[in-house]
């Protein structure tokens, strides 16, 4: 097993003569079972699709062998390699941090948003690849790519606060020419939110 | 040595006092709720409440814990974050309690007390899912500070909940009322909101109060509310488990009082293989008891109290938190 996620099971498995990943949707019996249905099916549709969309674009994602409804199972390629949040924690973590910001903005611009950018839905094998669409849309809102930068310097925060890394995200974010309104939409966020909303 | 602390609550609707030993036995745990008599809380009418029933929840909670002022060894108050006129009504008491009888001081942080009460309960190093009135969040010790990993990006689910049982003809505080008419099975399809570890819900009010509006009936229309907003609470605190690797829920804030939010948080967790704490309905509320404990827990590490600690602080947020004593 990769990993026992909020909502899947990731594990490494032999598929025809392939090292893959699988993924697979449990149940959560905490839902309602028609909320759950509802969830699963959306987000697995929506996951295939923005997979397939993206690789058509060129972006770095896992490519995608199967999908399976019934089991609420996809299959993709195996990424050999560390996860972001590891590789922040070495020398290279600028590189890293600005391979991160273009490959966002690579899925912004291809009018995807991830949904959970965080630093472990990032892999290094050479290249920066970005896994686990569970939680992406196809959507181009200023508002909701925003959401997707704060993810994603959140999870900066709560696992690398020895690196000051949000300059060095930002700054190379903002080197996408349609970056100004979605910044300008994450200074909104920022204040509504997390440093606004806290009382009693 | 066995110490005895005060701890004064007055973020918001509650007036607290709370007494508890050093040990983490309660003595007393007193408290009252300003209920506004229609419309939302007005903050000024609140404290005015609070003001005038301090002297009545200090009396009760020193007759109950049979203590002498003299016996208190540490004063604890809220210093934030919430309401100012809230705010200032509480650490005036405190500070005029503590003055008077040469007790120390110590002020501390509102959100970051729901968690440690979680610590009496048992957990060690646990993720927090905080759900009250206006706050909404998911709250972690990472990296020497208190973190929040997840939190609603409009309103606080309790506020939402208030909100819609208002326009429902309801009266406050709604999140009971909604509980009590709750009933399933059958769900209607209302938005479910999260997106990374954050969670929205005033999309979910209005349209629960459309579907209100369009004929059917409040025991659905409430059953199905509750259904999404808690089922996308627990899936944020899922995913900050997750995340984070801790293997300890605690529950804390008025809306963790809910029956059905607790069966779910409950279920995830086993499901998960994580423990659950979830406090007593009187130490998820707010309350003294838990400002009391926290105040202990800082001084007895390694807090040193200074002249900040007599000065309120209405958006002292949860990660500007020096967490010193762990």
């Amino acid at each position: 097993m990769i990993f026992r996620g909020a909502e899947a099971v990731v594990e490494k498995i032999k598929w025809q003569d392939f090292t893959v990943v699988s993924k697979v949707r449990n149940k959560r019996s905490y839902r309602h079972p028609e909320l759950e249905r509802k969830l699963v099916v959306e987000r697995l549709r929506s996951e295939s699709r923005v997979i397939e969309y993206l690789l058509s674009k060129g972006v770095l994602v896992p490519s995608l062998y199967e999908v399976n409804t019934e089991k609420s199972q996809i299959i993709m390629e195996f990424i050999d390699g560390i996860t972001l949040e590891k590789g922040l924690r070495t020398n290279k973590f600028r590189d890293y941090l600005i391979s991160s910001a273009i490959l966002i903005s690579q899925i912004h611009s291809s009018g995807i948003v991830h949904g959970d950018p965080t630093t472990s839905n990032f892999m290094i094998s050479g290249d920066l690849y970005a896994i686990d669409f569970g939680l992406s849309s196809f959507d181009d809102d200023a508002e909701s790519r925003a959401s997707d930068l704060r993810v994603f310097l959140e999870s900066l925060e709560a696992h690398h606060s020895e690196i000051e890394g949000r300059e060095i995200f930002l700054d190379a974010y903002s080197e996408w020419k349609s970056s100004g309104e979605v910044l300008k939409a994450l200074e909104v966020l920022e204040l509504r939110g997390r440093y606004n909303l806290m009382r009693g | 040595m066995n110490s005895i602390i005060l701890g004064i609550e007055s973020t918001a609707h509650t007036a607290g006092v709370g007494i508890i030993t050093s040990e983490g036995k309660i003595l007393s745990n007193q408290r009252s709720m300003y209920i506004p008599e229609e419309g939302g809380i007005h903050p000024r009418e609140a404290a005015r409440h609070h003001s005038d029933i301090f002297p009545v929840l200090f009396d009760k909670a020193f007759k109950e814990a049979n203590l002498k002022p003299s016996e208190i060894s540490l004063v604890s108050y809220a210093r934030g974050p919430g309401l100012g006129p809230c705010l200032r009504t509480g650490a005036t008491a405190a500070r005029a309690f503590a003055y008077s009888h040469e007790i120390p001081l110590i002020g501390v942080n509102h959100c970051v007390a729901h968690l440690e009460i979680g610590l009496l309960e048992g957990a060690t190093d646990p993720v927090l899912l905080y759900l009250s009135g206006a706050n909404t969040q998911v709250i972690a010790y990472a990296s020497e500070k208190y973190r929040v990993f997840g939190e609603t990006i409009d309103i606080g689910i309790g506020n939402g909940l208030d909100k819609f049982a208002r326009e429902a003809g309801m009266g406050f505080p709604g999140g009971p009322k909604i509980e009590k008419l709750a009933k399933g099975p059958e769900l209607l399809d209302l938005p479910y909101s999260v997106k990374g570890m954050d969670m929205a819900f005033s999309g979910l009010m209005t349209a629960a109060k459309s579907k209100l509006d369009s004929g059917h009936p409040i025991e659905t229309v409430t059953y199905s509310l509750q259904e999404n907003a808690f089922a996308m609470s627990c899936e944020v605190a899922e995913r900050a488990l997750a995340h984070t690797g801790k293997t300890e829920l605690v529950l804390g804030g008025g809306v963790a009082c809910n029956e059905r939010l607790r069966e779910m948080a409950t279920i995830m967790t086993e499901e998960r293989g994580v423990k659950c704490f979830i406090p007593s309905k009187d130490l998820c509320v707010d309350n003294g008891v838990m400002i009391g404990w926290l105040g202990y827990q800082m001084v007895n590490g390694d807090y040193k109290i200074t002249e900040e600690d007599n000065r309120v602080h209405q958006k002292y947020r949860t990660d500007m938190v020096e967490v010193t004593w762990r």
